[in-house]
C-alpha cells in the first residue's frame, strides 16, 4: 500500500462515505471526507501492537509493517453495529489497563512474551474474549488480504486467463 | 415542421439502454435510422467508467464487504448477490427511486447506460419449442404468437455478434447455438454429469452453461473492440477487456460508430406523446433528471426498453383520451400476468472423492441443469419445472489456533479441503392476472411521476415446484454419491431473481394481449416493446438472450414496415 493513502485512510471513520455523489458511494479512497477517527492516535498505536503480537514480523513483513490495524480500525468504524464498537473500544482500555496493573508499563512498552501473554489471558476472559476474537479475526483478515501477502506469499492471481478443472493436488 | 421541433426529431427513439435497448439502438442505427436513444441514468462509457474494474482486492477499503451505513439505507438493494462495496456504483439505492410494494418484492434496478447489462450473470440459454408451446399447452396465459422457428434464426444472430460459449449438446429442450468454445469442466461436476446420464438414462442431462462471454474471439468480436475474456470473475463491475457482453462494450458503441445515434442520459421519460389525430404515437415527454425540465422529442417509430416494470410505468403513464388507461391498453390488461422466477431453493453437499484432484484458474460460469420436469408431457402435480445451476469446487481453510509465529506460519500453509457441490433452482412461475403492477394513485416519484405499486407473489404452484425441486435435486445428489445433503428455502420476495417480466404480453388476440408476434402494439402500431415486459410467459431460461432475439427481430420487422409506409 501506498504510504501516502495508509496514512490518510487512518484518518477515516464513521460516514466517511457520505461526501461522495450518490453514484460514487463506496468506492473512491481520494475523494472521501475525512472525519473524525475512531480510535486515538495512541489506540491506534496500541491495536498496531496488537496486531504484530498475533501477526509478528519473521522473516516476512508482520502484521504492523502491513498496517493491518488501519484496516482493522477500518473495518470496526464503517461496518461493525455500534456494540461490537463498543466492544472493540472497551477491549482496548481494558487491555491497557490491564497491562499498566500487572507490568506497571503500558502494552507498547511490553517485550514480545509479556504481549503474548497479556493476549492469552484476554482469550480465556469471559468479558474480554469478544474483543481478542474480533481482533484476531480481522488481524487474520486484513493480513491474508493486504497487497503483501497476496502478490508475494499466497499466489493471487488477478485475471488467470484459465480454468483447469482436474489438475492433481500438489504435495506440499 | 418547425426548425425548432425539427431538432427535437428523430427517425426513431429507444427508451433504455440496458440489454434490449442497446440491441435496438444498433439494429436500427445500422439499418440506417436517425435514432435517439434515452436513458434515464448516468453515462458509463466502456472502460473509463468501471472504477472499480482493475482493482485489486487489497485496493478496497472494506475489502469489498458493504458498509453497515450502506446496508441500513438500502435494505433491499443489499440482498443482491452482485452488490458490493466495488459494484455499489451500478446499483440503485433504495431512497432514491421509491416504489410501493403492496407485497413484499426486491426490485433490483441499474440506472446508467448500460442497464443491468454491466452486472447481469451472463447465462444464455435459448428457449425451445416446449418453452412456446407451454401456456397453450398447459392452459394458462395466452398462446404465444411465435413459436421457435420464428426466433431462431435471430437467437443465431445475436449470439454471432454477443459472443456466446457453449457446447452443442443436441438437446430438444435446450435447443443449440452458434457457440464459441465452452467452458472447462471440472471432475466433480463431470462425475456429477456422467452419473446422472447412467442413472436417469438422459432423462436429466447437465450440461455447461451457455455464457456470453467470449472464450475465442471471433472477428467480430475484435471489431467492436473486445478480447478474450481473462478469467477475473469479477465481471459485474464492468469488464475493460470487453470479455463478456454488455450494452456499453458492445452494442451502444457500435450504435455510435454509425454516426446515426444520439445518446442522451439523464433522460427520464414521463410518458408516450399519442396523437388522436394521426393515430399514432408521435413522441416522448422527457425530464431532465438534472434539471427537471420537460422536454418532447420526435419519432416516427418508438422503442420500448425501459425493462420489464419500467416499461410498464411509462405505458400506463402516457394517458390520452384515446387510452385514458395507459397506451394500447385496450383491454385493462396493461400491467397485469407479471411473472418472474422462483429461485428460493438450494441444496448443497460434500464430495469424499476425487481427493487427489483439484482446479486451478477461474471460470465465470458452471453447468447447468436444463428443465427435466414436464418438458414432454405433464408428469407432476404442479405445472411446468425448473431449471437448475449446478458447480462443484474446493475450498481451503488454515489453521487458526494461538497468535504469534505459529500462527502466522499456518495461515501461509492453506489446506485444501474436500469437494463441496451445490445447486439453485430456477423455477417457472405462472402468469396470473392476479399478479400486476400499476401506478399509486397518490405516491409520486421524485419526478412528479406516480410510483410503481407491485403486486405480486408466489402461489401454490410455486411451493409445489420447491418442494420437487429440494426432493429431486436431493435425489440427484444422493444418486451421485455426495455426503451431507443439505438444503435450504430463502423465502425470498419475488424480485430478487431480477427476472421479473410481462405486463405488456405478446399473444394473437387484441382482447387478451398487449403486443402482436412482431412485439408491435395492437392498438397503436409504431410503438414496440422488446424488453421483458412483453413475455406471454417466463419459462425457465434467463431471459436476456430472448430479448436481444426479439429486439433484433423485431427492429428488422419495424424498419420494412416503415420503408412500406405501413407504420
Amino acid at each position: 500500500m501506498k504510504r501516502r493513502n495508509a496514512l490518510k485512510s487512518v484518518a477515516l471513520g464513521v460516514g466517511a462515505l457520505a461526501g461522495l455523489p450518490a453514484w460514487a458511494n463506496g468506492w473512491n479512497r481520494d475523494t472521501v471526507r475525512q472525519t473524525t477517527p475512531l480510535l486515538s492516535p495512541r489506540q491506534d498505536q496500541l491495536l498496531a501492537e496488537i496486531a504484530e503480537a498475533i501477526i509478528p514480523t519473521t522473516d516476512t513483513p508482520g502484521a504492523k509493517e502491513l498496517g493491518v490495524h488501519t484496516f482493522i480500525q477500518k473495518m470496526v468504524a464503517d461496518c461493525y453495529e455500534p456494540k461490537a464498537q463498543a466492544t472493540f473500544s472497551k477491549g482496548l482500555e481494558t487491555l491497557e489497563a490491564t497491562a499498566q496493573r500487572t507490568l506497571g508499563k503500558s502494552f507498547a512498552a511490553a517485550d514480545a512474551a509479556q504481549r503474548t501473554s497479556l493476549l492469552k489471558t484476554l482469550e480465556t476472559d469471559a468479558e474480554a474474549k469478544g474483543f481478542f476474537q474480533m481482533v484476531k479475526n480481522l488481524t487474520i483478515r486484513g493480513y491474508l488480504t493486504s497487497e503483501y501477502v497476496m502478490t508475494n506469499l499466497t499466489g493471487f492471481q488477478m485475471a488467470p486467463g484459465y480454468y483447469k478443472g482436474c489438475v492433481p493436488v500438489k504435495k506440499s | 415542421m418547425g426548425d425548432a421541433k425539427k431538432q427535437m426529431t428523430y427517425d426513431a427513439i429507444v427508451i433504455g439502454s440496458g440489454i434490449s435497448g442497446g440491441w435496438a439502438a444498433k439494429e436500427l442505427c445500422e439499418k440506417g435510422l436517425k435514432t435517439l436513444v434515452l436513458e434515464r441514468g448516468r453515462d458509463v462509457r466502456h472502460v473509463t467508467d468501471y472504477p472499480t474494474g482493475m482493482m485489486n482486492p487489497w485496493e478496497f477499503e472494506h475489502r469489498n464487504q458493504l458498509p453497515l451505513e450502506i446496508k441500513q439505507q438500502n435494505p433491499i438493494i443489499s440482498k443482491c448477490y452482485a452488490f458490493y462495496e466495488g459494484t455499489t456504483h451500478f446499483f440503485v439505492k433504495d431512497a432514491e427511486h421509491p416504489y410501493v410494494q403492496e407485497k413484499p418484492f426486491d426490485w433490483i434496478r441499474g440506472y446508467q447506460v448500460g442497464g443491468k447489462s454491466l452486472m447481469w450473470a451472463r447465462q444464455t440459454q435459448r428457449w425451445s419449442e416446449y418453452d412456446f408451446q407451454g401456456p397453450a399447452r398447459d392452459g394458462f396465459a395466452v398462446d404465444w404468437p411465435i413459436r421457435y422457428a420464428d426466433i431462431a434464426p435471430w437467437y443465431s444472430y445475436v449470439e454471432k455478434f454477443a459472443g456466446i460459449s457453449g457446447n452443442k449438446d443436441g438437446l430438444p429442450q435446450l435447443p443449440d447455438g452458434e457457440f464459441l468454445p465452452p467452458h472447462e469442466w471440472n471432475c466433480v461436476e463431470k462425475h456429477f454429469s456422467q452419473q446422472m446420464a447412467k442413472h436417469y438414462k438422459g432423462g436429466r442431462p447437465v450440461i455447461m452453461g451457455r455464457a456470453a462471454h467470449i472464450t475465442q474471439p471471433k472477428p467480430i468480436h475484435l471489431q467492436q473492440g473486445r478480447a478474450q475474456c481473462q478469467r477475473r470473475e469479477i465481471c459485474e463491475r464492468g469488464c475493460p477487456y470487453g470479455g463478456y457482453f454488455s450494452s456499453n462494450s458492445s452494442t451502444i458503441p457500435w450504435a455510435m460508430k454509425t454516426g446515426k445515434m444520439t445518446l442522451r442520459p439523464h433522460s427520464v421519460v414521463h410518458s408516450i406523446i399519442y396523437d388522436e389525430q394521426k393515430g399514432r404515437a408521435t413522441g416522448v415527454r422527457v425530464i431532465d433528471a438534472e434539471t427537471k425540465q420537460m422536454t418532447e422529442f420526435y419519432a416516427r417509430i418508438i422503442f420500448v426498453n425501459a425493462a420489464a416494470l419500467n416499461t410498464n410505468l411509462i405505458l400506463l403513464n402516457s394517458t390520452s383520451n384515446r387510452f385514458p388507461n395507459g397506451l394500447g391498453n385496450d383491454n385493462g390488461l396493461l400491467g397485469k400476468y407479471v411473472a418472474f422466477h422462483n429461485y428460493r431453493a438450494r441444496v448443497w453437499a460434500e464430495y469424499d472423492g476425487m481427493l487427489d484432484s483439484t482446479t486451478e484458474g477461474k471460470r465465470p460460469n458452471s453447468p447447468y441443469i436444463p428443465r427435466f420436469r414436464n418438458v414432454f408431457k405433464q408428469e407432476t402435480d404442479f405445472l411446468r419445472g425448473y431449471a437448475a445451476g449446478f458447480g462443484a469446487g474446493r475450498g481451503s481453510h488454515t489453521k487458526q489456533d494461538g497468535i504469534g509465529a505459529d500462527l502466522k506460519a499456518s495461515l501461509l500453509k492453506p489446506i485444501l479441503g474436500g469437494w463441496y457441490v451445490g445447486s439453485h433452482m430456477m423455477g417457472e412461475t405462472i402468469p396470473k392476472e392476479t399478479n400486476f403492477v400499476a401506478l399509486d394513485p397518490n405516491q409520486k416519484d421524485p419526478f412528479g411521476i406516480p410510483q410503481l405499486r407491485v403486486s405480486v407473489d408466489y402461489d401454490d404452484n410455486d411451493e409445489k415446484m420447491v418442494k420437487d425441486y429440494l426432493a429431486q435435486m436431493t435425489e440427484m445428489f444422493t444418486v451421485a454419491g455426495f455426503k451431507n445433503i443439505q438444503s435450504s428455502d430463502s423465502k425470498q420476495a419475488p424480485g430478487l431473481d431480477i427476472h421479473e417480466m410481462g405486463g405488456v404480453r405478446m399473444g394473437k388476440d387484441p382482447k387478451t394481449s398487449l403486443l402482436n408476434k412482431w412485439n408491435q402494439l395492437h392498438a397503436c402500431k409504431n410503438v414496440f416493446v422488446t424488453d421483458g415486459a412483453c413475455m406471454t410467459s417466463t419459462s425457465t431460461q434467463n431471459p436476456s438472450l430472448t430479448y436481444m432475439a426479439l429486439t433484433a427481430r423485431a427492429v428488422d420487422y419495424a424498419v420494412k414496415e416503415m420503408k412500406k409506409n405501413l407504420i
